[in-house]
């Protein structure tokens, strides 16, 4: 399959379990179906970015990089939103940043006509 | 063109089927085992008369009739019956059946008796001598195992290439290129003593062209070449012997 | 009779057995080597101006037969052409009548000396599929090689594989009509070669004890036996394992070797030809899919071994997972407290 895809699903699967987790913390596990929304659209969009930039960029550190700044972007976005817990959602959704980013280097096709 | 005096026949060109002496030695036809005779005493008397001398330190004239009693026992006892080409070269087969032959007990009395009668051919015992002088071979060092069967080889060598280079000029001078057998001479078969003269200087000399130097010189070699291989293929027993023994005397061996 | 020094004898010989390129474009320049059937020659092709190699007769051949089988072998060359394969430029006669073809001088090492210069193990098997992919493309084009062995493979400065010394190749498909051999005759008297050649006692592994075709160590049992009507691209599978056993353990199992290559070349040296793989492609394949940590057809992984392999292949993968659930778990520890 093509990185902007791979991007997609991985970012959206990623997403939903980085959401899913926060029903370990009790006080928020009132807001789940929300989280898991917003953490899978969170995914989503870092996986498109990554999936988009691995089709241009062609190197396995930049893509992790790529993917932690959009990861951290995004999870900083939402902390601020929610006025805090800072450290328990950016540290989380910097990593699945750099997976993505690391995923859509490694694995998946650049272009619809793939050479292998 | 060649000539005939009793040396193992008129074969210089190949004919339909190969004669060969080792084939001939146990003919039932006396004639052709005279003759295949005559062709092994050409090509190995020297080496055997030299080896005689040298690795059993035995005196010139004992040699001598060692040597000439050696080539009468090869046909009296049919030698080269068990001679089998899959498992030895034939100079080797020899040798070793010369080795035999000499520490064999009481050899002075049958030595006696048989000396001389089986050559057609003049065995020139003095050159032989002569060469030995010359080569300054020092028997001490025939002591290693390998070094019987090098010199056996290097011993036959030179004497099938002396007799070739004979047969050579006795052709060149039929066909008119004397000069051309002269070149071979003068460069590759004499010693040139501190510098091989160069292709200009032999061009000089003979009043040729450098070109006509260079191809008289390779046509002289080819001719060595083809006779060597004619005369080898006599005293070989079959095709494949006679490949091995070709490349053995004419090509390089890392060895 | 005249005497004749040691180094008259020397003169003498290097003067006989020098072919004389009189006649034809070219200029010797040094020996290089002797193989089964002639002499390798290092020499100069003077119109283009580039280094070749002349593979010349030297033994003598009355009955022809012997220059048929070299011709043979540059036709053979001829019809191969392929990178990995040694390319063959020119056929002719020298002056002194013996049969000379031209082909590429390989600069390089014997596989056998380059192999100790490489440590990696996957560079090794890379090699192996080059040398693979040469011997497949025969194959496709109906030919064996009969001879394949370390010895016979000339790596280059650039890691290029060249599979050298066809001359115990048979042809057991005509798969084009041999260009220039238009006339039946010529048709048949190559047959007749080629019966001729199961007759012969030519090879490079022969002693002076008898008649071997091929090399033993890296020739199948089936050659071993002179079971010629039997051969088939499994022979050559089978050459092929042996060198990449070769490859793979070269002081002979000082160090273990992985067990799906160990299983991949039990497969290709399978004694009966029959459990074998059924071609030169399938080796390879199943070569490259070790390369790529996938499984090969060769071997039955154990679970433990599946999952290890799983695990090398998606390593970062899987630990940059890992870290994420660590940092989840740290994330909710530290939240509790």
């Amino acid at each position: 399959m093509n990185k902007v895809l791979l991007g997609i699903l991985l970012g959206a699967v990623l997403g939903a379990v980085d959401g899913g987790t926060a029903w370990f913390t009790p006080a928020a596990r009132t807001q789940m179906a929300g989280i898991i929304f917003g953490s899978t659209i969170k995914g989503i969009i870092a996986g498109v970015a990554a999936g988009f930039f691995a089709r241009k960029v062609n190197s396995v550190p930049l893509g992790i990089l790529f993917g932690l700044a959009v990861g951290f972007v995004l999870a900083f976005i939402v902390a601020y939103m929610q006025h805090g817990y800072y450290f328990e959602i950016l540290l989380p959704g910097s990593l699945v940043g750099v997976i993505v980013g690391y995923a859509t280097q490694r694995y998946g096709v650049a272009t619809a006509a793939a050479t292998r | 063109m060649h000539d005939d005096t009793g040396i193992g026949g008129a074969n210089s060109r190949f004919p339909a089927t190969q004669w060969s002496a080792v084939v001939a030695a146990r003919s039932k036809d006396t004639a052709e085992r005279g003759r295949a005779l005559d062709t092994l005493l050409t090509a190995y008397w020297k080496p055997v008369y030299k080896y005689v001398r040298l690795r059993w330190n035995r005196s010139p004239e004992d040699a001598q009739d060692l040597t000439q009693g050696f080539f009468t026992e090869l046909l009296e006892r049919d030698l080269l019956a068990r001679y089998d080409p899959l498992k030895s070269r034939l100079r080797t087969y020899l040798r070793v059946c010369v080795d035999s032959t000499i520490s064999n007990a009481d050899k002075a009395a049958k030595r006696k008796k048989r000396g001389g009668d089986a050559a057609h051919i003049a065995l020139d015992f003095d050159a032989a001598e002569n060469e030995l002088s010359q080569t300054a071979m020092d028997p001490a060092r025939l002591a290693s195992p390998e070094s019987p069967e090098d010199f056996f080889e290097k011993e036959w060598t030179r004497s099938l290439f002396a007799f070739c280079i004979e047969e050579l000029q006795r052709e060149c001078a039929a066909r008119g290129k004397s000069v051309h057998f002269r070149l071979f001479e003068q460069y590759d078969v004499d010693d040139a003593g501190e510098r091989r003269l160069s292709y200009e200087e032999l061009a000089r000399e003979h009043g040729l062209a450098v070109t006509d130097v260079t191809n008289y010189l390779a046509w002289v070699r080819r001719e060595f070449r083809r006779i060597v291989l004619e005369r080898l293929r006599e005293i070989c027993g079959d095709e494949e012997e006679f490949r091995r023994e070709a490349r053995s005397v004419l090509g390089w061996d890392p060895r | 009779m005249k005497f004749l020094s040691n180094s008259a004898l020397e003169r003498l010989r290097a003067g006989a057995d020098t072919p004389d390129l009189g006649g034809t474009p070219y200029r010797l320049l040094e020996r290089v080597a002797r193989g089964g059937m002639g002499v390798v020659y290092a020499a100069e092709d003077t119109r283009l101006g580039r280094r070749v190699a002349l593979k010349v007769l030297d033994l003598p051949d009355a009955t022809g037969e012997l220059a048929a089988r070299l011709v043979r072998e540059a036709r053979v060359l001829a019809r191969l052409e392929h990178p990995g394969i040694v390319p063959v430029h020119d056929v002719g006669r020298l002056a002194d009548g013996r049969v000379f073809y031209a082909m590429k001088f390989v600069e390089g090492q014997r596989l056998d000396e380059h192999t100790a210069s490489v440590k990696s193990a996957p560079d090794r098997l890379r090699l192996f599929l080059r040398i693979c992919d040469a011997v497949a493309f025969a194959h496709a084009r109906g030919i064996l090689h009969r001879d394949l062995k370390p010895a016979n493979i000339m790596v280059g400065p650039f890691g290029e594989v060249l599979v050298m010394d066809w001359g115990l190749a048979k042809i057991i498909r005509e798969s084009e009509p041999d260009p220039g051999c238009g006339s039946e005759e010529t048709v048949v008297e190559l047959a007749r070669t080629e019966t001729r050649d199961e007759d012969s006692t030519e090879g490079s592994g022969r002693t002076a004890h008898g008649a071997v075709l091929g090399t033993p160590g890296y020739m199948s049992p089936e050659q071993a036996r002179g079971d010629v009507a039997r051969l088939d691209e499994r022979s050559d599978v089978y050459s092929l394992g042996a060198i990449l056993r070769q490859l793979v353990s070269p002081d002979n199992a000082s160090i273990a070797a992985p067990r799906p290559l160990a299983a991949i070349c039990a497969k290709a040296t399978a004694e009966n030809s029959a459990d074998r793989y059924a071609s030169v492609q399938e080796l390879s394949s199943d070569v490259s899919r070790y390369l790529d940590g996938l499984p090969v057809s060769a071997y039955r992984e154990t679970y433990l071994e599946r999952v290890g392999r799983f695990y090398r292949r998606y390593r970062v993968a899987i630990l940059l997972i890992a870290a994420y659930l660590v940092a989840r778990v740290l994330v909710l520890f530290l939240a509790r407290r």
